[in-house]
């Protein structure tokens, strides 16, 4: 089934809805605090909407329903996970609520503060090398989405990635973070309706008896082989070396990734971003769960009608399987509502490492300051950088293996390290910046073998698991000898809290 | 049926899609009052358009 043109209107007007709302934005911009982080001035609910939606992509759509069709809803144990490290961390201020105090626009900003100059710049590079890897692959899940689930030629793919990108760079490079605030806002709203929706739908359409017996009926006939469909710590599932991987990373994604910070930075106080977090907590399980019951549907969908059709995978099953259970309106709305995704994705994701690069890597190395307004075209020019290795990343490189591990281990790059300096820094007065270096390139080393094996020598790759979690055992290692090696440092950080 | 992974993940289901549905209407209205608080507090502190140049004589 393909779009109806009643489908396809809803799409058009959602999309020149929101370009516009981010346009009009324009005219309150009167310097890099505003563009960056909306002048610190966001309230909590505003806060809330806006990390859901930059949170909720169509490529975490795509990865979820991935994860579901691949391992049952075992596989949506991260998301649990997840919630679980928001919530503790919401209630405990932990990390967050000094970072917060500190007044600073991005992390590595702090490790000036509290180490040198010098690894301010390192942690710089490193977060923005994990955090632009990490994002290169987003335009080609989402553009698969669209592909399969509008029927539209595989052809145009390229050409509908480079008009989304367009659209999206438009608004973001005029508006900055109060644009991102308003369409987050809107696309808050219409992914929220569309995956209610649509996974309401999906349970009327397949029978939740139906989904459950059909899942245990396979593993069954499997022999036990196939990963198991509801126990996550099974060893044919992930496995408990894997789930105490996750623990520790998401604990660190939910302190140290960019774009989840920037929201925190740009509250108003401390206690607001703990209140958000507090609040948002949970949405992330469904984050997860839900996207992936598509995902779970479509095995069992697929495994009732002849199996998976020729040219599809697990990753492209599921927006098939909606095109073809979904009724003309409602495809419409979810469609619209996935480019939503996508657009705040990738508006939030492109400020904030544009910002880190303003911030961290350029900004230090320029001998005198530069004019507000030189600052701004600076910032710009960065994300026009962004979107053209987007468009070249996205439709050179391959997957090594499920999307989700190539998300998590390219986070890794810099989740060990920047977790393990964020603690020590604000934790452990004896730090100092040796620690830090060794942190800093110890922590890299798991995940970027992982990736060039994976491309060299795929026969001798090394579990994600593996290397996830060694890097974050070497970063720890490095900051823990090479601090008490080194000289303690002069003074430690005890930020206090700033309008 | 009787497997009690079975249970807990159709309860995390159902009560996500259940806080899903809350949060978008009950969020959603609360982050809009925010979002127009936001704007106002931005129009205001807007600089005053300069005054235009006279014309040529």
């Amino acid at each position: 089934m393909t779009l109806s043109p009643i489908d396809w209107i809803i799409v058009v007007v959602y999309v020149f809805g929101c370009l516009f709302a981010g346009l009009w934005m324009r005219r309150f911009i009167r310097g890099v605090d505003d563009f960056t982080i909306a002048g610190r001035e966001v309230h909590v609910n505003l806060g809330i909407a806006s990390l859901a939606a930059t949170e909720m992509g169509l490529v975490t759509v795509m990865y979820t329903a991935q994860l579901g069709y691949e391992k049952g809803f075992a596989g949506e144990v991260i998301g649990v996970i997840m919630a679980a490290a928001f919530l503790v961390v919401g209630l405990s201020g932990f990390v967050i609520r000094p970072l917060r105090d500190a007044g600073v626009m991005t992390i590595p900003e702090l490790f000036e503060q509290r180490f040198s100059h010098r690894v301010r710049w390192l942690a710089g590079v490193f977060v923005a090398l994990g955090g632009l890897l990490n994002m290169g692959i987003f335009l080609r899940l989402g553009g698969d989405f669209l592909v399969h689930a509008t029927g539209m030629p595989a052809s145009w793919l390229e050409s509908v990635m480079t008009v989304l990108l367009v659209l999206v760079l438009l608004y973001t490079v005029v508006g900055g973070m109060l644009s991102v605030l308003v369409t987050d806002y809107l696309q808050f709203i219409l992914v929220g309706i569309g995956i209610v929706t649509t996974s309401v739908m999906v349970i009327i359409n397949i029978g939740w008896t139906n989904l459950i017996t059909t899942l245990q009926a396979t593993w069954a006939a499997s022999g036990g082989t196939a990963p198991h469909p509801f126990n996550p710590a099974h060893p044919t599932s992930f496995g408990w070396g894997y789930l105490i991987w996750m623990f520790v990373f998401q604990l660190a994604v939910v302190t140290t990734w960019q774009t989840t910070i920037s929201r925190v930075l740009a509250t108003k106080d401390s206690g607001t971003a703990t209140k958000m977090y507090r609040r948002v907590s949970y949405y992330f399980v469904g984050r997860f769960l839900l996207p992936g019951l598509w995902g779970v549907a479509a095995f069992v969908y697929f495994s009732q009608h002849g199996g998976l059709p020729a040219g599809l995978n697990s990753m492209t099953a599921m927006p098939r399987y909606l095109s073809a259970v979904l009724p003309i309106g409602l495809m419409g709305i979810l469609v619209a509502a996935m480019i939503a995704a996508e657009m705040s994705t990738i508006s939030g994701y492109m400020l904030t490492w544009a910002t880190v690069i303003y911030n961290d890597i350029i900004t230090p190395c320029l001998r005198t300051p530069l004019s507000n307004r030189g600052q701004l075209l600076l910032t710009r020019m960065i994300l026009l950088g962004i979107a053209i290795f987007l468009l070249f990343f996205g439709l050179w490189y391959e997957l090594p293996g499920d999307a989700w591990t190539f998300l998590a281990v390219t986070g890794n790059i810099y989740l060990a390290s920047v977790f393990t300096l964020l603690l020590a820094g604000l934790y452990w007065p004896r730090a100092n910046s040796t620690g830090a270096y060794a942190a800093l390139i110890l922590g890299a080393i798991g995940p970027l073998t992982f990736l060039v094996l994976a491309k060299v020598l795929p026969a001798h790759q090394i579990p994600a698991e593996v290397a996830g979690g060694s890097s974050f055992a070497l970063a720890f290692l490095g900051m823990v000898v090479g601090s008490l090696v080194s000289r303690a440092p002069a003074q430690a950080l005890h930020p206090q809290p700033t309008p | 049926m009787k497997d009690p992974f079975v249970l807990v993940w159709a309860v995390l289901l159902f009560t996500s899609l259940g806080w899903y549905g809350f949060l978008v209407f009950y969020i959603g209205a609360k982050a809009g009052k925010e979002l127009k608080t936001l704007i106002a507090d931005l129009t205001l502190a807007r600089p005053p358009t300069p005054p235009a140049p006279p014309a040529p004589r």
